[in-house]
């Protein structure tokens, strides 16, 4: 074998995969600037009731943080996101386990749980508030709702794709039920969990705002809704921009995670 | 699927199972390994009557089956880590299965790193690290190339003479049984049976399978053998 042609080939590939990356990366900014060149531009001649444009968005991003409205709203968002989202997650991760790996749960639950994946949960919040009132518990359960399903389908589905091979690798090295899960149904399936956790941040982030428009009013959401009303589009306008942010960042983050965490499954498709 | 089979295989030795698909050749070898129960029937290791997976036997499989999160050493180091063997000793003795199989600079790479020929070498080390009585090899080498698979049939005799484990070899590929066994047990089907048990008295150790093929007395007994699979695989084409 010729190690040295071996070696060269690849290389080759990259450097033209980097440079078609780099002009693939130009068109996307320049996209960028000219979108929000013409929204500048566009903008200002539109009735400002019906639009902004950015540059009067960021003065009134300053008003508001210098009111001290915006941190206290994000504050209020990020408190019920983060602890409905954690423990929409912990027992969605949970139940997903013990979901796929057990055919007898699963034909006990899957029925409900394919129901309610099914149903648009935003039609059980009035259900919600006659249970939890319209304050923080509600916003709570309706983030963990929100959260809990493509977690808990994205894992149970990820531990059903467990190969059968691997488990037999497992029980021929005399492996019991706890080390099968702990050895290789978790590690296996860990790309499939975390697919499901970055998919649940979106659908958490939505069930935010759902719940801060339809129980009591707060946070961001709730400010959107206010502005909204009072017809200050542009003032309306940041914490749309921000929640976009939010599920951007989020997202982003997740799906960095989800190479740390899993680095083979995504090699896997590099190579 | 498999009637009336019974063999013995004897410390150090090297014996294949061989036949067409359909044989029942690898569900013996699962069996033995413990990953299905026989309806009847018994199997001992050492004497001890075996029920269930254990230490006592070593399984590689078809694909190497490597666990894609883990690196090569930690690979290595699977079965010793649910056996309940603390780091340090299972780090040792990956080390001198690493070295064993020449995959020492190795050690840290993931499987996706690894050629098919170096994931089935790891396959084998994990295997040999636990110690075991018995080697079970199911049709181990048949998913490679035909140059990788001599390379690791002739390592294999190198680790047989150096560990002088007993194998017991499951294979499709007359050549393959040839060179590498002591005995070559030929399996009928229908349901599996054994046909016939053949000694292979070539010493070791033993050159390369090319260098082999190259000996007038090892063409004669594969063609022996040869004969012994034929009648029943003519009779399923007719």
């Amino acid at each position: 074998m010729n190690a040295a042609e071996l070696e060269a080939a690849p290389i080759d590939a990259g450097d033209a995969l980097a440079r078609r990356k780099r002009r693939l990366t130009i068109i996307r900014v320049s996209s960028i600037i000219v979108a929000f060149g013409c929204w500048e531009i566009f903008g200002r001649q539109i009735n400002p009731l019906f639009m902004s444009y950015p540059s009067k968005i960021v003065v009134g991003a300053i008003t508001l943080m210098q009111d001290g409205v915006l941190q206290t709203a994000l504050v209020e968002s990020l408190r019920t996101l983060v602890l409905g989202y954690v423990g929409g997650a912990l027992v969605g991760v949970t139940a997903g386990l013990l979901v796929g790996r057990y055919r007898e749960v699963e034909a006990a639950t899957d029925w409900l749980i394919n129901a309610l994946y099914a149903t648009p949960l935003v039609a059980l919040i009035p259900l919600v508030i006659l249970w939890f009132g319209l304050g923080f518990q509600a916003k709570l359960f309706i983030v963990f709702l929100f959260t809990l399903f493509p977690v808990l389908i994205n894992t149970s589905i990820g531990v059903k794709n467990v190969s059968r091979s691997l488990i037999d690798v497992a029980v021929a090295f005399v492996a019991n039920e706890r080390q099968i899960f702990s050895k290789i149904i978790l590690p296996a399936s860990l790309p499939y969990v975390m697919a499901g956790l970055r998919l649940g941040i979106g659908r958490a982030i939505i069930g935010m705002v759902t719940a801060e428009f339809f129980t009591a009013i707060s946070g961001l959401g709730g400010l959107v809704v206010k502005y909204g009303n009072n017809f200050r589009t542009d003032e309306m306008l940041v914490p749309v921009l921000i929640l976009m942010g939010l599920g951007v960042l989020l997202t982003g983050a997740l799906q960095r995670a989800e190479q740390l965490i899993a680095p083979w499954k995504t090699n896997e498709h590099n190579d | 699927m498999l009637r009336a089979v019974s063999f013995d295989v004897f410390e150090s030795e090297i014996v294949s199972l061989i036949g067409e698909s359909g044989s029942g050749k690898t569900t013996m070898l699962r069996i033995i390994q413990g990953l299905i129960k026989a309806d009847a029937g018994e199997i001992s290791v050492g004497g001890a009557a075996i029920r269930g997976p254990g230490y006592d036997r070593g399984i590689v499989f078809q694909q190497a089956n490597l666990l894609p999160w883990r690196t090569a050493r930690s690979n290595i180091e699977f079965g010793l880590e649910l056996k309940g063997v603390g780091p340090e000793e299972r780090r040792t003795r990956a080390d001198e299965l690493l070295g064993l199989i020449g995959l020492t600079e190795f050690a840290h790479q993931y499987p996706h790193q690894l050629s098919g020929g170096m994931q089935q070498r790891v396959g084998v080390a994990r295997a040999l690290a636990i110690d075991p009585e018995i080697l079970l090899m199911d049709e181990p080498f048949s998913a490679l190339d035909a140059q990788t698979r001599e390379l690791l049939q002739y390592e294999l005799l190198r680790i047989h003479v150096q560990t002088r484990k007993t194998i017991l070899f499951v294979t499709h590929d007359l050549d393959e049984a040839v060179y590498l066994s002591d005995r070559v047990i030929v399996m009928g089907t229908r349901p599996g049976h054994i046909k016939a048990v053949i000694n292979v008295p070539f010493d070791r150790p033993r050159p390369t399978l090319t260098e082999m093929r190259g000996n007038a007395a090892f063409l004669e007994l594969r063609d022996h053998i040869w004969q012994q699979i034929r009648p029943e695989s003519q009779g399923v084409s007719r």
